[in-house]
């Protein structure tokens, strides 16, 4: 046997000594998150409008929203959530934020889901169906004041007030539109 | 059939079934010196034969389906399955593509189909999952750690 081959076990100790120890600890020691890392969203309940723009954009519709009689629900799966961040960007109230959370692993995939349940205004005329929560309301009244006397109303009535209001100043009495 | 639960090192077979390769690359990575996953007694093996724990990535398509089946057929009890990623998850950006069937959750009720019982499964979604979070699904599995989300449902003020 050569010399050679007789002195690479020390070769591999002198190459090993000069790296030192490259593991990381990670139970027992903080993991490595830069600022750039997007984890799970958080969805915050007093900021959020149920407008469903996330829900638009959202790549593999991890979020989903759903209308049952008189309420809203946005439901975020995380388990198909990409973590892509686009739902934040476009959020017109700010509500979502991504957090640094990534330690998510669950034993069911309930466990993964979450809800926020908005209820849903009624027609401030004939008391029907809207459709829109109280913030959409007055997130429309804040962007365009002029809407504020039909945005209450229901489309239906929202016509019928608006041929009585170009009635009113042709010259129609207020009796032919009661009853 | 009563199943002993695991009491010593386990050993894990990954099973790629039609994934990108981003999260077959972080399981590579928690085996790799910097995260060092045999410090655990976690090993890589070849065969499912050998194996107690699958890492299964992918939103299984249907033409890796039962070659699927077959690998966790032959995997002893008890067995157990990782589904790292979003596709294993809950399908990915593929839930409702026509060539894939979408998740460890519609896997589950064919295999109960063919009576092949799975005795836990852990979901550790990512895209791609990092590293720590496929330890810490791990130590989720082994009873290690507390799981960390519950599935919440709040109210709109």
């Amino acid at each position: 046997m050569s010399l050679k081959k007789l002195l690479k076990p020390f070769k591999l100790i002198n190459i090993a000594r000069k790296s030192g120890v490259v593991t990381v600890l990670y139970p027992y020691q903080k993991p490595l998150i830069t600022i750039e890392f997007r984890g799970k969203i958080s969805i915050d309940a007093t900021k959020c409008m149920g407008c469903g723009a996330c829900v638009n954009v959202c790549p593999p519709n991890a979020l989903t929203l759903s209308r049952r009689d008189d309420t809203i629900i946005l439901n975020y799966f995380i388990g198909r959530c990409i973590f892509c961040g686009r739902c934040a960007e476009v959020c017109p109230v700010g509500a979502i934020t991504v957090t640094h959370e990534f330690e998510l692993a669950s034993t069911s995939t309930r466990d993964l889901n979450e809800g926020l349940v908005h209820h849903v205004e009624k027609c401030s005329s004939c008391g029907g169906r809207l459709g829109t929560t109280s913030k959409m309301l007055q997130y429309v009244i804040l962007h365009s004041p002029a809407s504020e006397n039909y945005v209450h109303l229901c489309p239906d009535c929202r016509k019928k007030r608006f041929v009585q209001s170009l009635a009113m100043k042709i010259g129609a009495r207020t009796e032919d539109y009661e009853g | 059939m009563r199943v002993d639960p695991l009491k010593k090192s386990i050993w894990v077979f990954h099973l790629n079934t039609g994934s990108c390769n981003a999260c077959d690359i972080e399981i590579l990575d928690v085996l790799t010196p910097y995260f060092d996953v045999e410090r655990f007694g976690i090993k890589l093996v070849a065969s499912p034969r050998h194996a107690d724990l699958v890492l299964l990535t992918g939103p299984i398509t249907r033409k890796t389906l039962p070659k699927v089946v077959n690998a966790l057929r032959a995997v002893p009890r008890p067995r157990y399955v990782l589904a790292i990623g979003a596709c294993a998850v809950g399908g990915g950006i593929w839930y409702d593509t026509y060539s894939v069937i979408g998740g460890v959750e519609e896997l589950k009720k064919i295999l109960e189909e063919n009576g092949i019982e799975i005795d836990k499964i852990v979901y550790v979604p990512g895209c791609p999952a990092r590293p720590e979070a496929i330890i810490y699904g791990v130590a989720v599995l082994l009873g290690l750690v507390e799981q960390k989300v519950h599935g919440e449902v709040k109210i709109a003020e």
